[in-house]
């Protein structure tokens, strides 16, 4: 066999590489690549594993190959479970390699801002021309200067509550006010069917109960600077106070350990009356309305209704969940992910999949308010303009990396579960002042 | 063996094994309850009437079949079994070379290097999959099963080592002083006299290191995102959660079916197992 010399090697692979990297038939089969111009742009999309299948079913079998088709580009759709898009997040900006469009939830978004594409142009294109984003998704999704993120949708977050349940203990209208919210909570819970609500660290329902909660009594994370950390008020205190007697007094009080999916499995079992929550659990009763029945052996369906949470002394208020798309900075092919999501957010191309949500996920824009799926359910009703009040993180500042650093540290959640498992109300709202200011004085 | 009277072996020995054994089982058993318990079994009120979470009077394999027809869990089967196999092989080569050096050969800063290799170990893979990442970036490994065959190592061959350092430490230096006063070099000496001593030690290590790698989670879910590369813990928990609502019994089918092939080789070498973990040598 004829010796290879490194000469003749270095020779060779040379030659090969001029070949590949000058043009030519010959290039083109040495390097094994089409010629850029040929070459079709992938885009790989991580989302969450949606809740409503059929929703990732339009995706992968509608959406994105009439997407594929319009725009000449290849799209790959990759869904994961909701708790481990962080995880997948963080790692591909490490490494500066991985998915091309990540879903982001709530203000995550903020918290990778410096390593995000600007999508402002794509976004002031698309608010406007539908009505207009949510004041929410604009808080979540924009820095201040640029949008970093695009608004998805929103999963507005409602209380579900056992009508009949509610009228056995005189409540014939659901509860406007936390006060009598308690009130009619404790006659359930002597009956046997308490509240039930989550205080751990999941991402979805146990904010989406505290943050409310307490803005509800006036009491805020930071002043409207956005800086000066504001929690430990008098209206806080009283929150936390309130909390601890009514978690005693009207609540499941196993729910501490609860994850998101506790409170729906509770419910739909006939453990609890009612809980704060997106609309899964009343979709899931309809999916299989034979297997979740009342005591009385009728569908459960028929004895669900939504509200939205009472009012305290300082006012109603809301946190819905929402979900955004970042644009990683990262990516070769942002521009083909840019004109995919463009093309996504096109009201033609948008609606199929708002109405396979059958209202779960509301619209990020203001339009899809008017759309007539909302006819459809009267149950489902509440739903459709619930997005459009609400807070985000932050307040009374605007969002921003230190708010959704401490809401991804659950310091305003644990708070409330540090009262509710004995400590002072003054101390935990100390204690989390104290978890604040190591945030936002950084 | 306690001895005296029957009460006392009843008391001190009978019960509390009977105790640990159910708190050991409970959770598998619990897994297997939940498999076989249809949706509307599973989501009856716990103050129904008749109502018996620990047993089900209309078994149903709805939840195995959404799991293997519905789900691409035997893909995933195959996957987690390829890729445990293999990084188990390359750690067990390096894992039993790298332990008898350290245990045997006498060499500068053996002892620190022993306790480096172990202190490696105890690194948390939720702080090393950040940079891992960069390095499979680098090697364009990402979404293929080299991405874990290759990583798994980092964790699996140090403590594979620290576990064959203790092994070779527990064999005594006669037997192998002996074969090289016959003429046998080092090299054979260790292939033929100590290596057969040590396969209890190398099967306990090598278990352990299928285990880790067969319910490694962190990694998997980083560096793999098609759903055909996928392996069980991470295929199941992405398909079978959705949003807030848990598809309980085919996550548990899942884990069930999971679990069986690790149940099995744990029960072909349970006794070489303990032997190994014990350190016990027959002379």
């Amino acid at each position: 066999m004829a010796r290879v010399s490194r000469r003749s090697l270095l020779k060779v692979t040379g030659t090969t590489a001029a070949a590949a990297t000058t043009g030519g038939l010959a290039g083109i089969l040495a390097s094994g690549r089409a010629p850029a111009y040929a070459q079709t742009s992938t885009v790989h999309w991580l989302k969450w594993n949606d809740f409503v299948p059929a929703a990732d079913e339009h995706l992968r079998k509608k959406a994105i190959p009439e997407a594929e088709k319009a725009l000449g580009i290849k799209i790959t759709l990759e869904t994961i479970n909701a708790n481990d898009l962080q995880a997948r997040t963080t790692a591909a900006i490490q490494s500066k390699s991985g998915a091309d469009l990540i879903m982001a939830f709530n203000s995550n978004c903020q918290l990778y801002a410096e390593s995000l594409a600007d999508v402002t142009a794509l976004c002031e294109a698309v608010g406007p021309s539908q009505g207009g984003y949510y004041d929410t998704m604009k808080g979540n999704c924009h820095d201040g200067k640029n949008w970093i993120s695009v608004p998805y949708c929103v999963i507005p977050g409602l209380i579900a509550y056992r009508k009949s349940w509610f009228n056995a203990v005189g409540a014939t209208t659901f509860p406007a006010t936390w006060e009598e919210y308690r009130a009619v909570g404790m006659k359930l819970k002597a009956a046997g069917h308490p509240l039930g609500q989550t205080l751990g660290h999941t991402f979805g329902d146990a904010p989406g109960f505290a943050y409310p909660f307490m803005w509800s009594f006036g009491g805020k994370e930071v002043e409207a600077d956005g800086k000066t950390v504001a929690i430990n008020s008098k209206e806080t205190i009283e929150s936390v106070k309130f909390m601890a007697g009514f978690w005693k007094d009207a609540h499941d009080e196993g729910g501490l350990a609860w994850d998101d999916s506790s409170n729906n499995r509770a419910f739909l079992s006939g453990t609890i009356a009612a809980t704060l929550n997106g609309a899964s659990i009343y979709i899931e009763s309809v999916r299989r309305a034979a297997q979740y029945m009342t005591e009385d052996g009728k569908e459960m369906r028929t004895d669900i209704a939504h509200a939205p949470m009472p009012r305290g002394p300082g006012g109603a208020s809301a946190f819905h969940g929402s979900q955004s798309t970042m644009v990683m900075g990262y990516s070769k092919n942002q521009k083909a992910a840019v004109d995919f999501l463009r093309w996504f957010h096109t009201p033609a191309n948008f609606e199929p999949w708002f109405t396979s949500q059958k209202g779960f996920a509301s619209g990020p824009t203001k339009v899809w308010e008017t759309n007539k799926m909302w006819d459809e359910d009267p149950v489902m009703k509440p739903f459709r303009t619930a997005a459009s009040v609400g807070r985000v993180p932050g307040y009374a500042g605007r969002p921003n990396q230190k708010a959704a650093e401490a809401l991804t540290k659950y310091i305003v959640v644990d708070m409330y579960a540090k009262a509710v498992q004995g400590m002072a109300a003054e101390a935990s709202v100390s204690w989390a002042e104290g978890e604040l200011k190591k945030i936002y004085s950084v | 063996m306690i001895e005296g009277a029957r009460w006392r072996r009843s008391v001190y020995f009978h019960l509390p094994l009977v105790m640990f054994v159910v708190l050991l089982l409970f959770p598998f058993y619990w897994m297997v309850i939940t498999t076989f318990r249809p949706d509307g079994e599973l989501y009856r009120p716990w103050n129904a009437k008749n109502y018996n979470p620990f047993w089900t009077w209309h078994p149903t394999l709805e939840h195995i079949r959404l799991l293997v027809e519905d789900t691409l869990f035997s893909t995933w089967l195959w996957n987690t079994m390829l890729i445990s196999l293999a990084s188990t092989a390359i750690s067990l080569v390096c894992g039993v070379f790298a332990g008898y050096a350290l245990s045997r050969l006498k060499f500068r800063f053996a002892g620190s290097l022993g306790t480096g290799i172990f202190v490696t170990y105890l690194v948390p893979q939720t702080l090393l999959f950040i940079p891992l990442a960069d390095v499979i970036r680098n090697f364009q490994l990402g979404d293929t099963p080299w991405s874990l065959i290759l990583t798994y190592p980092t964790f699996l061959i140090p403590f594979s080592t620290w576990l064959m350092m203790g092994y070779f430490k527990a064999i005594p230096k006669e037997l192998e002083e002996c074969a090289r006063i016959d003429g046998a070099s080092r090299w054979q000496a260790m292939i033929y006299i100590i290596l057969p001593v040590a396969v209890p030690g190398i099967l306990s290590a090598g278990i352990f290191a299928f285990t880790l790698s067969w319910n490694e989670f962190i990694y998997a879910l980083v560096f793999l995102s098609s759903s055909a590369q996928k392996t069980i813990p991470v295929g199941v928990v992405s398909e079978l959660v959705r949003g807030d609502v848990f598809y309980w019994g085919s996550l548990m089918a899942g884990a069930l079916l999971g679990s069986i092939p690790v149940a099995v080789v744990y029960s072909f070498f349970v006794e070489h197992y303990v032997a190994g973990l014990t350190g016990s040598v027959k002379g």
